[in-house]
């Protein structure tokens, strides 16, 4: 299968399928080239009843029945399919736990005084996160405080407790059933041990056992690691509030040196976005014939600087090899995660210096600065340098930039959301028992190339807030609706008459962005919050997930963690599970027996739409709140 | 020909994992090993070639049919392309290819392809397209690529009798279709659930 001829098809945006259509000219190879080139994929490998766990195999069930049933082991398709999974959402807690961890060392370091270029932002936060976690802050001096906090927090990842200290934040129902269930995680580090240890072979042989223990792993990741990233990014950076920033390849700009951010931790980025300000650094870049720096960022390193300190996205996942070929980006910064291998071949076509900067992130064919909290200004100044020598290398007949940004507003933390409700949640209950706003829905998730790119994101949301439903984004979501218009004050009008006059006498979008992957913590947190303020379980609320175009570990991690929580959730690209009926049946249909939510798959948004409107307009019904009758809410509302 | 033992072909079985493709290559490398085949010069290529289908979660193998009369052999100018006898196989004597391509223009199932092969002169490239795994059946084995296929996609046997095999499934749907006899479920639902995600996701590139 070759790329399709129309390339068009590939991405619904017009600056995407502008460098498409260089890609092709200058034969430059791109992620849609290599999906071609990978068809057709394993079908035992996306139905996860492939098993290379120990050296007796590599085996495989026959789906169709007839040839082989089981491993050598003797483990059958359910076996395989849910150790597999299990797995999958290990490696994507660990990946944004230890993110978390890395976020946590340095707070631990700032704490003692032993850093550069960091500082506590948000020390209301701070004091509030200290009670949260019963710690006396007295008359001690905030650096006090803050030692111990990340003491407690440290704790965390161990096994020396019985409950991650986050979980207070859930109402108490909620906490009862995982207490329940044997899923109320322990320690982050932990339940991911426990998940690579139950599924080494011969130890956890029941594929529901281990689902459930997935189902812990992924908790330890949204109420613990992801959320402790989250918090303490918000404590070191700054709690994000409502700002206007711009979208799309257009914020790369011809006249200046251009550094992209890209991957996923803001500690690296959010010194060099205080480097690029430098005098120094900024003459250097004169001297060189631009006029200034540019900052731009990708995926959610760009997520984490855009909620703070309104920084321009160049794009989200998709992007990462297409801003590369407007042959304008002087330099791309990256730290972890969701960083393809391919970004330094494509530089090599164009003069654009890679420079990796986590020991645990190296790539061949990139300039390494090891990242070091204690030197983290100097290491800002040092890569912001490198961008600008880069520059001069820079081939002007070569530059190409797409035209023209789209403005949108982010930084909507939940601090900032109650704000703006007038410091209570009780505008927005209104609001939902009234029926204004029907429920709320968090799209989020990543790019994938199976999809095309944003058109899962942007169709879905644009279907629920036609529907008065509010839509919380982050991560890649976030990008491809602020690409699409749908985060600016005046998308309001996008809405149904309920949602646009709720947000129009509150001057917000109808479409929230409230981070980074990590961030999808604030919506856990303000789903909780809502179900306390209600008295209820966070899985009577009106409320449901949506991942549209997810690829990664990660986001199996996320939606587990949303579901575990009590919220539907929607995928639109097909987990690795189809091989076997029994976990299909346990995670679609008897999870909400269990948790009381599941999982739904549906590649096309506009039927995801259809089937989180009935789930929300349920919800409603079962609340005793004014609903729709689930047929009427399809045909009279969705095109 | 009758009674001629055949590679079948079963598409709908396919899931694209590609194994018989792997087999292929190191049934037809020097050492038939498959850590040791990566490292020979020339490195060993597959006769079958699995392709995607029209939607994400479908694929088809595609080999040589050993076609009687077989259109390369018609063509050819050398008589490189001849048909064996004990199995009816069509062959490519490499040391008399001359890589002219008339097999491959005329092979209806684009079967052929052009690589250096060890058995030969292997600086030189020449036709190089399924052998039926001619020794491995005078040794009494399935062809590899069968051997591999664990979904039955690919099926050895007795032509007509897989011919039979196909007719009584389709008789079930036939029939299902005719009169009130429940339809036998076909494939199992693991499987019509993985492509229903593949034609869903292909269908959504027309909303744009």
């Amino acid at each position: 299968m070759d790329t399709p001829d129309n390339l068009s098809k590939l991405s619904i945006s017009n600056d995407a399928r502008e460098m498409l259509v260089r890609a092709r000219e200058e034969g430059i190879e791109t992620v849609w080239d290599r999906l071609a080139a990978q068809q057709p994929q394993c079908g035992y490998c996306s139905m996860g009843v492939s098993c290379r766990n120990c050296a007796m195999g590599p085996c495989r069930v026959d789906p169709f029945g007839e040839g082989p049933q089981k491993g050598v082991c003797g483990a059958d398709a359910d076996i395989i399919v849910a150790r597999n999974l299990g797995r999958t959402v290990a490696a994507g807690a660990s990946a944004h736990s230890d993110h978390g961890r890395d976020i946590l060392e340095v707070f631990e370091s700032l704490a003692a005084g032993e850093t550069s270029g960091y500082e506590i932002r948000d020390e209301a936060k701070l004091l509030a996160l200290a009670k949260e976690w019963g710690i006396e802050a007295g008359d001690r001096s905030v650096p006090e405080v803050a030692r111990d906090l990340a003491d407690a927090m440290l704790e965390d990842f161990g096994s020396r407790k019985d409950k991650i200290g986050f979980l207070d934040r859930l109402p108490e129902q909620r906490r009862k059933l995982f207490d329940e269930l044997g899923i109320t995680p322990r320690g982050i580090d932990r339940e991911n041990v426990e998940m690579l240890h139950r599924t080494h072979m011969g130890v956890d042989n029941d594929y529901a056992n281990i689902s459930l223990h997935a189902l812990r792993t992924s908790l330890s990741d949204g109420w613990g690691g992801s959320m402790i990233a989250t918090e303490l990014s918000d404590v070191m950076f700054g709690t994000p509030k409502p700002i206007m920033s711009r979208v799309n390849l257009g914020a790369l700009r011809v006249e200046c040196v251009n550094i992209a951010l890209h991957g996923h931790n803001p500690l690296l980025s959010d010194v060099i976005m205080q480097a690029a300000e430098d005098p120094e650094l900024v003459a250097l870049a004169r001297e060189k014939g631009a006029e200034g720096i540019n900052l731009v960022g990708l995926c959610c390193t760009g997520n984490e600087l855009q909620m703070r300190k309104g920084l321009p996205m160049a794009g989200n996942h998709l992007m990462q090899e297409l801003v590369l070929l407007t042959g304008a980006l002087d330099a791309m910064v990256v730290d972890y995660q969701c960083i393809m291998p391919s970004v330094t071949d494509v530089a090599k076509c164009f003069h654009t210096e890679i420079i990796s900067t986590a020991d645990k992130a190296r790539f061949a064919g990139a300039t390494h600065v090891s990242f070091d909290p204690r030197r983290g200004f100097e290491i800002g100044k040092q890569i912001v340098a490198l961008g600008i020598e880069a520059y001069v290398n820079r081939n002007p007949d070569r530059v190409r930039i797409p035209q023209g940004t789209m403005q949108m507003m982010a930084g909507f933390s939940v601090e900032a959301i109650l704000e703006a409700l007038g410091g209570t949640p009780e505008p927005l209950v209104e609001a939902i028992k009234a029926g204004k706003i029907r429920g709320a829905v968090g799209v989020v998730g990543c790019n994938n190339p199976k999809i095309p790119q944003d058109h899962g994101h942007v169709t879905l949301t644009k279907r629920l807030i036609e529907n008065d439903i509010l839509v919380l984004v982050t991560g890649c979501a976030a990008v491809a609706n602020g690409k699409a218009g749908q985060m600016l004050p005046e998308a309001a009008d996008m809405a149904g008459p309920g949602l646009s006059e709720v947000c129009k006498a509150l001057g917000i979008p109808p479409v929230l962005h409230m981070g980074s992957c990590v961030d999808n913590t604030r919506i856990l947190t303000l789903a909780a919050a809502l179900a306390n303020y209600l008295g209820v379980d966070v899985a009577q609320l009106p409320l449901a997930g949506a991942a549209p175009e997810w690829y990664s570990e990660k986001a199996v991690s996320i939606g587990a963690y949303v579901v575990a929580s009590g919220i539907f959730t929607v995928l639109g690209v097909q987990p690795p599970i189809f091989g076997s009926q029994n976990v299909v049946k346990l995670l679609a249909a008897d999870l909400e027996e269990v948790v009381g939510a599941k999982f739904a798959v549906e590649a096309d948004p506009e039927e995801a739409a259809k089937l989180i409107i009935r789930h929300i307009e349920n919800k409603r019904e079962a609340l005793g709140l004014p609903f729709v009758a689930a047929d009427e809410a399809l045909t009279d509302k969705v095109a | 020909m009758a009674n001629m033992q055949t590679v079948f072909i079963n598409p709908e079985r396919c899931i694209g994992c590609r194994q018989c493709e792997f087999a292929c290559a190191v049934a037809h490398s020097q050492s038939k090993n498959a850590a040791l085949a990566l490292a020979e010069d020339p490195v060993p290529k597959s006769r079958i070639h699995v392709s995607p289908g029209w939607a994400y979660n479908m694929s088809v193998p595609s080999r040589c049919r050993h076609c009687d009369p077989a259109p390369c052999e018609q063509v050819c100018p050398t008589g490189a392309m001849a048909h064996e006898e004990t199995h009816g196989l069509v062959l490519v004597d490499v040391h008399k290819c001359i890589a002219c391509a008339m097999c491959a223009m005329v092979c209806p199932f684009d079967a052929v392809t052009f690589h250096a092969q060890a058995n030969g002169m292997p600086s030189r490239v020449v036709a190089t397209k399924c052998d039926g795994c001619v020794e491995r059946l005078d040794d009494g084995e399935e062809p590899a690529c069968v051997e591999a296929c664990k979904v039955d996609a690919l099926l050895f046997g007795d032509l007509n009798t897989l011919v039979a095999a196909g007719r009584l499934q389709a008789s079930a749907a036939v029939l299902a279709a005719t009169t009130s006899q429940t339809p036998v479920e076909h494939p199992p639902a693991t499987i019509s659930g993985w492509r229903a995600w593949g034609e869903s996701a292909a269908h959504i590139s027309e909303e744009i």
